[in-house]
């Protein structure tokens, strides 16, 4: 059958209608799937594709129990508990149950949150743990749902607390080491990218599929001993709770190795309950951010740099008057009076004399004046060499450098560096004179004090590197051994009893004046002790400070005692082999 | 007799015909129209269909499978978790001190070492 279309027969205009249809079919097609392709994968892309983020867990916190590991700070799965009070039906029901599982972590008046028929959104309950939730959960009630919240837990309370630091509400680490380690603890979140169903369970269908796993923060090990810490810190609060101590603060740490073993500051507070705090000075960790002046403990680094200049010996004599002029209008006096006469540098450092002290600082000079060239030595043994005046690098959060005025300052004179001799007219954190002393007595090594030991990893513990020095011959092997000897004889001369017998324990008192607008203040003195002890060689340093607002603290008196209760235990806990 | 130049092209296999060998030819008794053939390549079209909806839905229920069995890890790393903190609270040292053997542990009056 031939068929013809006759020309403008109807047949012919329907195919005309038609063709002209499609065309416009193609066309509009054309549109939308050539000219509008890229817009159109996007729209389906984000009808189908879904993005999740996954959390990285943040790094647990390890301390160290001898040699082992053992969980400072843990991560805790916890439930915020909420409602819509429009869709809860049994109101009774749900009252009941959170009062009965979740009695401790429910809103006040949480019942009456629930008959605000205008708000869909309210928060029952926080810090409901998972099998509280479970049972919350058991009940089937209407109305009730559940927020996942990830928290840090810790297990020993407030131990450690300046040192850890927290993690704040919006999950940023603050003070101490969460503060400092913050990325490091808080890894790196992954990414899932993937076709969802209407459940949004990611199905492998589809060719843009992206899977980039979270990178969980490090667990770090810290050197901070939980026992030694621990006996620090219940030393340091009876030796407080003794003396009437307002502040006080103490530290020990390996002088072979510049690990911190204890740091303590009290008034504390636990870093789980942070958000109690009322005085948010309760946060620092006054061994690192509170410089001051140290007072008479700095006399070994005075001792120290004369006899590594070889312009005395602590055999050596001068004669004590108990005053001392600096220049022309400013005398030096001695706190300890009628030690006088012709004595030997080691009676001055035994009765802590500050003219033994200045009578050094001039003998760097031209012996009878603190020259220019003994306030360059002095400057390079205190500050270049044994690193006062300097952060330390220890890895917590808020370290204060404190002051130390250069000979080329205006403010390091004469009369600055005779005081300086005998730790007054500077400014220096607890943990910097406990590193730098470290080295005086450990052959003269300096060490960066460090609180961290190394990494838990998923293959175990994985202990850092030995701690490469940072200096070597800060001072001799000599003067540091002349130093070793000094401050155990000036200690065994008065204090030598309350020590254990056949270990070798050594020590300086400090007793410094507090500075004021214009001066110092005459009703206020910090009390401080620094010391060492071990067999064969020294195995610790501990240092203790006692201060409070228009209180006088003595070295000797308030502080040492709470050194020696520290050290006589630490001789048992690091099983020190007496002096042999 | 006289041999004779065929012109035309012939298979080997005709001219094995022509030599007379043992040979078959199958000839279907079935005949298949036009309508036969459409309807059999439908019914491959939707079996082929077929297999491929059951490879696809096969894929997506082992992402179900893998999502059960990773809500499964997380139930029990959670479950873990608990365990550890628990572990951590009970062997705490405050928790230790007010233990009835540390109740119980006495200072020794004397310590000695050995000399290795």
């Amino acid at each position: 059958m031939n068929l013809e279309l006759l020309k403008g027969s109807r047949s012919r205009i329907l195919a005309a209608v038609v063709l002209g249809i499609m065309a416009v079919f193609v066309i509009r097609l054309f549109y939308l799937q050539v000219i509008q392709h890229d817009h159109y994968v996007g729209l389906a892309k984000e009808e189908q594709e879904n993005r999740f983020v996954i959390p990285a867990s943040r790094g647990l916190i390890y301390a160290k129990s001898g040699d082992d590991p053992v969980q400072l700070v843990l991560n805790e799965t916890v439930y915020m508990v909420f409602a819509d009070p429009v869709t809860v039906d049994d109101k009774a029901k749900v009252v009941d149950t959170l009062r009965k599982v979740a009695g401790g972590n429910v809103r006040t008046d949480f019942d009456k949150l629930l008959d605000n028929k205008k708000s869909r959104y309210q928060i029952l309950a926080t810090k409901v743990t998972r099998v509280q939730a479970d049972k919350i959960k058991a009940e089937g009630l209407h109305g009730i749902g559940f927020q996942e919240v990830s928290q840090r837990v810790y297990p020993e309370g407030s131990l450690a607390g300046q040192i850890l630091g927290f993690v704040n509400t919006t999950g940023e680490g603050s003070y101490g080491l969460e503060g400092y380690m913050d990325k490091d603890l808080k890894g790196k979140d992954g990414l899932l990218q993937a076709v969802t169903d209407v459940s949004n369970v990611p199905l492998t269908i589809g060719n843009n599929n992206i899977r980039t796993p979270a990178q969980d923060g490090a667990n770090i090990v810290l050197s901070i001993d939980r026992n030694v810490q621990s006996k620090v810190e219940a030393a340091l609060a009876a030796g407080m709770e003794r003396t009437g101590a307002p502040q006080g603060s103490a530290m020990a740490m390996d002088p072979r190795t510049g690990k911190i073993l204890a740091m303590a500051n009290l008034p504390t507070y636990s870093p789980g309950e942070y958000n109690k705090v009322e005085d948010v000075a309760h946060f620092n960790n006054n061994v690192i951010s509170d410089p001051y002046e140290p007072g008479s403990s700095l006399k070994t680094y005075t001792l120290a740099t004369g006899i590594d200049k070889n312009v005395v010996k602590t055999s050596d004599t001068f004669n004590n008057t108990d005053s001392i002029k600096i220049g022309d209008n400013y005398i030096v006096g001695n706190a300890t009076k009628g030690q006088t006469g012709i004595i030997t540098f080691q009676r001055a450092l035994t009765w802590s004399l500050n003219t033994g002290f200045v009578t050094i600082a001039q003998r760097l000079g031209d012996g009878n004046s603190v020259t220019r060239s003994a306030r360059d030595a002095m400057y390079e043994y205190f500050h270049d060499r044994l690193r006062l005046g300097q952060l330390t690098g220890v890895e917590l959060a808020n370290e204060a450098a404190g002051t130390i005025y250069s000979p080329e300052d205006e403010q390091g004179n004469a009369v600055r560096y005779a005081t300086m001799s005998f730790g007054q007219g500077l400014n220096t954190s607890m943990l910097q004179v406990a590193a730098g002393f470290s080295a005086l007595i450990n052959g003269g090594t300096y060490y960066k004090p460090t609180v961290i030991d190394g990494y838990m990893t998923t293959e175990g513990y994985k202990q850092n590197p030995v701690n490469a020095p940072v200096a070597t011959n800060v001072v001799s092997k000599s003067t540091s051994d002349q130093i070793l000897t000094a401050t155990h004889d000036a200690r065994a001369s008065s204090f030598g009893h309350l020590d254990k017998p056949g270990y070798y324990i050594g020590g300086k008192t400090g007793t410094s004046q507090v500075g004021v607008a214009g001066g110092y203040s005459d009703t206020e003195t910090i009390g401080s002790y620094l010391g060492y002890g071990g067999g064969n060689e020294a195995e610790y340093v501990i240092m203790v400070r006692l201060s409070g607002k228009d209180k006088q603290f003595q070295g000797a008196r308030d502080a040492l005692p709470i050194f020696t209760d520290i050290s006589n235990w630490m001789l048992d806990y690091l099983k020190v082999h007496p002096k042999g | 007799m006289s041999n004779s130049q065929n012109t035309y092209y012939a298979s080997r296999r005709q001219q094995n015909w022509s030599r007379n060998q043992n040979t078959t030819r199958f000839v279907s008794a079935v005949k298949l129209g036009p309508v036969a053939h459409t309807v059999l390549v439908a019914l491959m079209i939707t079996v082929l269909g077929l297999i491929y909806l059951t490879q696809a839905t096969r894929a997506t229920s082992y992402d179900y499978e893998s999502q059960k069995i990773d809500s499964q890890i997380a139930e029990l790393t959670d479950q873990k978790n608990d365990l550890n903190i628990e572990n951590a609270r009970l062997t705490a040292l405050e928790t230790v001190k007010k233990s009835s053997v540390a109740a119980n542990l006495t200072t020794p009056v004397s310590t000695e070492y050995v000399q290795q």
